[in-house]
């Protein structure tokens, strides 16, 4: 499934998003980077229908996103957030149950066969056996895993993920990131993700945005738009990239 | 600034001496003045011996002071007597000038208050917290006093009020004629032997289920009030609530409905009760002894009070009382306390009475 | 414990509280002011039926039970789980467990209407529906207010619901002004909150919209767990969540105005019994939408039996429920940590 942006906007008091062009093949991973306040987040959350969009700025699989209902758009599209906000202490399981919103109508309760897919989804991380867990007794790791869990549950061929990795350890950073290319692989996903860890954004991903200000600055395949001159220009600073044993290392 | 110090601590000292000093001479200076009493809610208040300033924020007090001939005393009034009383405008005519200081919240004008200068102020018990608060913000005795209905207790404030206004020797006179006409029902209700005394259930205020817990002029006209001996809601409160099944439970002979409101404001009636099918089996309701009687119009009026016992009487043993003429009697008990001829008659076109006095 | 029967205890707890207010109920057909011996009870109970059987009851005890108690009864339990599935609704979706089912101004707005009613148009109008309607004005003003866009956010619906309850404070003040202290009376009765002439009557009036407004609420109660994670989140997994916001709001305005109406204001029921649910059976809506009505249920059965039963004397059951309420607030503060965040 194919993102197309099209000349999206999106305006905050003090901060325009600007978009002319951009899109993200099927099954291709996608990390969108840049300075704080950049707009990764804006972009992400335009994307995942969290924030509305016009009519003709936003095409999932050639189908205008504004122009769909919620529950649609939620079926194509999935978004997982840096942190979960509530105020009620789930179980584990209810948590990613709840991914099955697109698909419950309104005032019913989840079929056997949406247990089943949640089921699934949680097992897929490798959180099966924390089903009857509560989610304050979670490490943030795990918590981040559960939403994803959630996320998987929708179904969505379409995978947003926002700062999966801040907070996280290294182990667990890695642990995230694997399971996106799990997703990616196995799954045929279509990922975007925001991070900050520039090392780790052209390692697991296939393709890169780069943002700043609110605009474009560059887009293309990981290998080929990683360069210094682009770093230098984004994010204002000296950079240096060294190759090592195919991974990219970034100094700063 | 040692030195300073030491002679700002002496001036603090000598001061606090002196002050010391000044209190324990006023006190002494007052002493002889004063005398001490006990209000309705159990406070000890020293209050003068004389006042010549009243304020009075109890309607029964105030009425009692008018009928003591003292209403030239009163410096200001209750919201209730200009607002919602039915005679006191006629018996008191020089009210127009008084001030209101309160109003239906039972909050009080403190600056109005101070500006008036009362040597004394009654207030009612029902408001728990407002006396304190009024004497602690003014310095002025506040005296909290109700009959909570009692003819014993409103005989004392008549002798009180009496007292402190040098009205004694009127004071003696009303209860004199109190005590005599409570002598003449006694001998006629007296001989009565318990069982043919009727259980009587009082449907007070603006519910079927508030009752007071003493009415002086139902034991008095020889009926027995069933809800006697309960807790009323507060301390300083005539009433207590009580459950629907209770009342079906004391299955009362009659029941008394508050009738001091006119017709257009009673919350509760004799047709509401008559016909309400909760209480078909009461055998008050079946036997149609469901009436009016006047009750309560925020404490009580001491001349009403008496005539309402007569009323009673009348009700419960009409045999004892056939040629009486209750109409007749109000208006001389009415003027024997406030001077003016025709006043209970007048009270009966504000109440509509005349349908509910059954005169033989 | 093995999975299985930690289950079965779970589920056994779950029916338990369900069937809870069928007991107290048939347990508080016996309690009341005038005695009617057990086996009495029974057989005025028959007598409906066949009376033929039991010739001698009195009717009067016909009329204890079925006009005074029975009504009473299911008004206590209706009112019970009105306030209790309200409050766990709007806890849901204001995702705060601070929430009650009168912080967006129903009981300041029914207050008014009640004195409004009460001093103006006297004895002929019961307050009940001056009570309802400016409950239902008061909220209506108040998402007028905060706005029914996007920009209305939770807090600015909640600080709103504050200024419009002080508003309608303001103007019961004004009111009562005019009253007289015998409408005082019955307006401060009222406010208290009690069950005391409780008809059937009371019952017609209110049970309709509070049974629609239940339906609805419990059919709704999955949906609750999706909108408590957060308006993006929500709205990520495809809710309308402005639109499904104003609906639950509605449906739990509904029944607790037409609550509110007939009994007076009763608090705490909305904030305690759905914390208790939740400490009972956990979070998930599914089980604490339905048991906080079940449990609400046996919670206003409860405290009405204990009135009843003690005294002659009628004490208004907000009173009651605000004196279980503080100190059964405070035992769960201690144990929040287990299901707030």
């Amino acid at each position: 499934m194919s993102v197309r942006v099209k000349g999206l906007r999106f305006a905050y008091r003090n901060f325009i998003l600007r978009v002319d062009e951009l899109s993200f093949a099927t099954g291709q991973t996608t990390s969108i980077v840049g300075p704080n306040g950049a707009g990764k987040t804006t972009l992400l959350k335009c994307v995942g229908a969290v924030l509305p969009v016009s009519k003709g700025t936003l095409f999932v699989d050639g189908e205008d996103f504004a122009l769909l209902k919620s529950r649609e758009r939620a079926r194509l599209v999935s978004y997982v957030p840096q942190e979960h906000g509530a105020a009620f202490n789930y179980l584990v399981f209810d948590f990613v149950l709840m991914g099955r919103a697109p698909y419950v109508p309104i005032f019913s309760t989840p079929s056997a066969e949406d247990v089943r897919i949640a089921e699934e989804a949680l097992d897929f991380v490798g959180l099966g056996s924390y089903a009857e867990r509560t989610y304050a007794e979670l490490s943030s790791g795990e918590r981040r895993l559960v939403l994803i869990a959630r996320a998987l549950a929708q179904q969505s061929d379409i995978l947003l993920l926002d700062e999966p990795t801040t907070f996280l350890d290294p182990k667990h950073e890695r642990e995230v990131l694997e399971l996106v290319r799990k997703l990616a692989a196995e799954k045929e996903k279509t990922i975007l993700l925001t991070l900050h860890n520039l090392e780790m954004a052209v390692q697991y991903s296939d393709n890169m945005v780069f943002l700043k200000g609110g605009e474009v600055v560059a887009w293309g395949r990981a290998e080929e738009v990683f360069k210094e001159p682009l770093l230098r220009a984004v994010y204002d600073m000296e950079m240096k990239v060294i190759d090592w044993n195919g991974r990219k290392i970034v100094l700063r | 600034m040692e030195v300073a110090r030491k002679f700002f601590r002496f001036m603090a000292v000598a001061l606090f001496m002196v002050c010391g000093f000044m209190k324990v001479m006023a006190t002494t200076h007052l002493a002889g003045e004063k005398r001490t009493v006990k209000d309705t809610l159990g406070r000890i208040i020293q209050i003068p011996d004389r006042v010549e300033r009243i304020l009075s924020l109890q309607p029964e007090i105030t009425r009692i002071l008018v009928a003591l001939e003292a209403g030239d005393k009163l410096v200001g009034l209750d919201y209730f007597v200009r607002r919602d009383d039915h005679l006191f405008k006629i018996i008191f005519p020089a009210q127009e000038r008084l001030p209101v200081v309160s109003k239906p919240d039972d909050s009080v004008n403190k600056e109005v208050v101070v500006a008036l200068r009362p040597d004394i102020i009654f207030a009612s018990p029902s408001e728990l917290l407002v006396p304190d608060s009024i004497q602690q913000a003014l310095g002025i005795p506040v005296v909290a006093l109700s009959s909570l209905g009692s003819f014993r207790n409103l005989l004392d404030e008549i002798e009180l009020v009496g007292r402190v206004t040098g009205r004694e020797a009127r004071a003696s006179e009303l209860i004199s004629f109190f005590n005599e006409n409570m002598n003449a029902i006694r001998q006629t209700v007296g001989s009565l032997s318990p069982e043919r005394r009727p259980r009587v259930y009082l449907a007070f205020w603006s519910s079927l289920l508030r009752t007071p817990v003493d009415y002086g002029p139902v034991t008095a006209a020889g009926g027995v009030n069933v809800a006697a001996g309960l807790l009323p809601t507060h301390p300083g409160s005539p009433g207590a609530v009580v459950t629907l099944e209770q009342i079906i439970a004391w299955d009362p002979d009659v029941i008394l409905v508050h009738g001091n409101y006119p017709p257009s404001e009673r919350r509760v009636t004799v047709e509401q009760v008559v016909s309400d099918k909760r209480l078909r089996s009461l055998k008050a309701v079946r036997n149609g002894h469901v009436f009016y009687t006047f009750g309560y119009w925020y404490w009580w009026d001491p001349a009403q009070v008496l005539v309402e016992t007569l009323y009673l009487v009348k009700l419960f043993y009409p045999e004892k009382l056939r040629d009486f003429e209750l109409e007749a009697a109000g208006n001389t008990i009415f003027e024997k306390f406030y001077g003016q001829a025709g006043l209970f008659s007048k009270l009966g076109e504000a109440l509509a009475f005349h349908d509910w006095i059954k005169e033989k | 414990m093995t999975g299985s029967k930690k289950n079965k205890k779970k589920r056994s707890l779950q029916v338990f509280l369900l069937v809870l207010p069928l007991l107290l109920f048939v347990i508080s057909l016996g309690i009341g002011s005038y005695a009617i011996s057990p086996r009495d009870l029974v057989g005025t109970l028959i007598s409906t039926i066949s009376p033929s059987s039991y010739p001698d009851i009195p009717p009067v005890y016909r009329d204890v039970l079925f006009r005074i108690r029975l009504p009473r009864l299911l008004l206590a339990m209706a009112i019970g789980a009105s306030l209790s599935v309200a409050g766990a609704s709007l806890q849901a979706i204001f995702r705060n467990p601070l929430v009650n089912e009168y912080i967006l101004g129903i009981s300041s707005g029914a207050a008014f209407g009640a004195a409004l009613s009460l001093v103006f148009l006297g004895r002929a109008f019961p307050p009940h529906v001056s009570a309802f309607l400016f409950g239902i004005l008061a909220v209506l003003a108040v998402i007028g207010i905060a706005g029914r866009g996007e920009t209305a956010s939770l807090i600015s619906l909640l600080l709103t619901g504050v200024i419009v309850s002080a508003f309608f404070s303001a103007l019961l003040s004004v009111v009562e002004f005019f009253a007289s202290p015998y409408v005082l009376q019955a307006l401060f009765f009222w406010l208290m909150g009690s069950l005391a002439l409780a008809g059937w009557r009371d019952l017609a009036i209110s049970l309709p919209l509070i049974i629609a407004g239940l339906l609805f609420l419990i059919l709704f109660r999955w949906r609750l767990n999706v909108l408590s994670t957060g308006t993006d989140e929500a709205r990520a997994l495809g809710v309308h969540v402005q639109r499904e916001k104003i609906l639950v709001i509605f449906l739990a305005t509904l029944i607790t105005a037409s609550a509110t109406a007939v009994v007076g204001i009763i608090g705490w029921v909305g904030l305690i019994v759905p914390h208790l649910v939740r400490l009972m059976v956990g979070t998930d809506n599914r089980l604490v939408i339905p048991l906080s009505a079940a449990t609400g249920a046996s919670f206003l059965l409860l405290a009405d039996d204990i009135i009843r039963g003690i005294s002659p004397l009628e004490i208004p059951i907000g009173i009651f429920t605000s004196i279980l309420g503080i100190p059964l607030f405070l035992f769960l503060l201690k144990k929040a940590k287990r299901v707030w965040l």
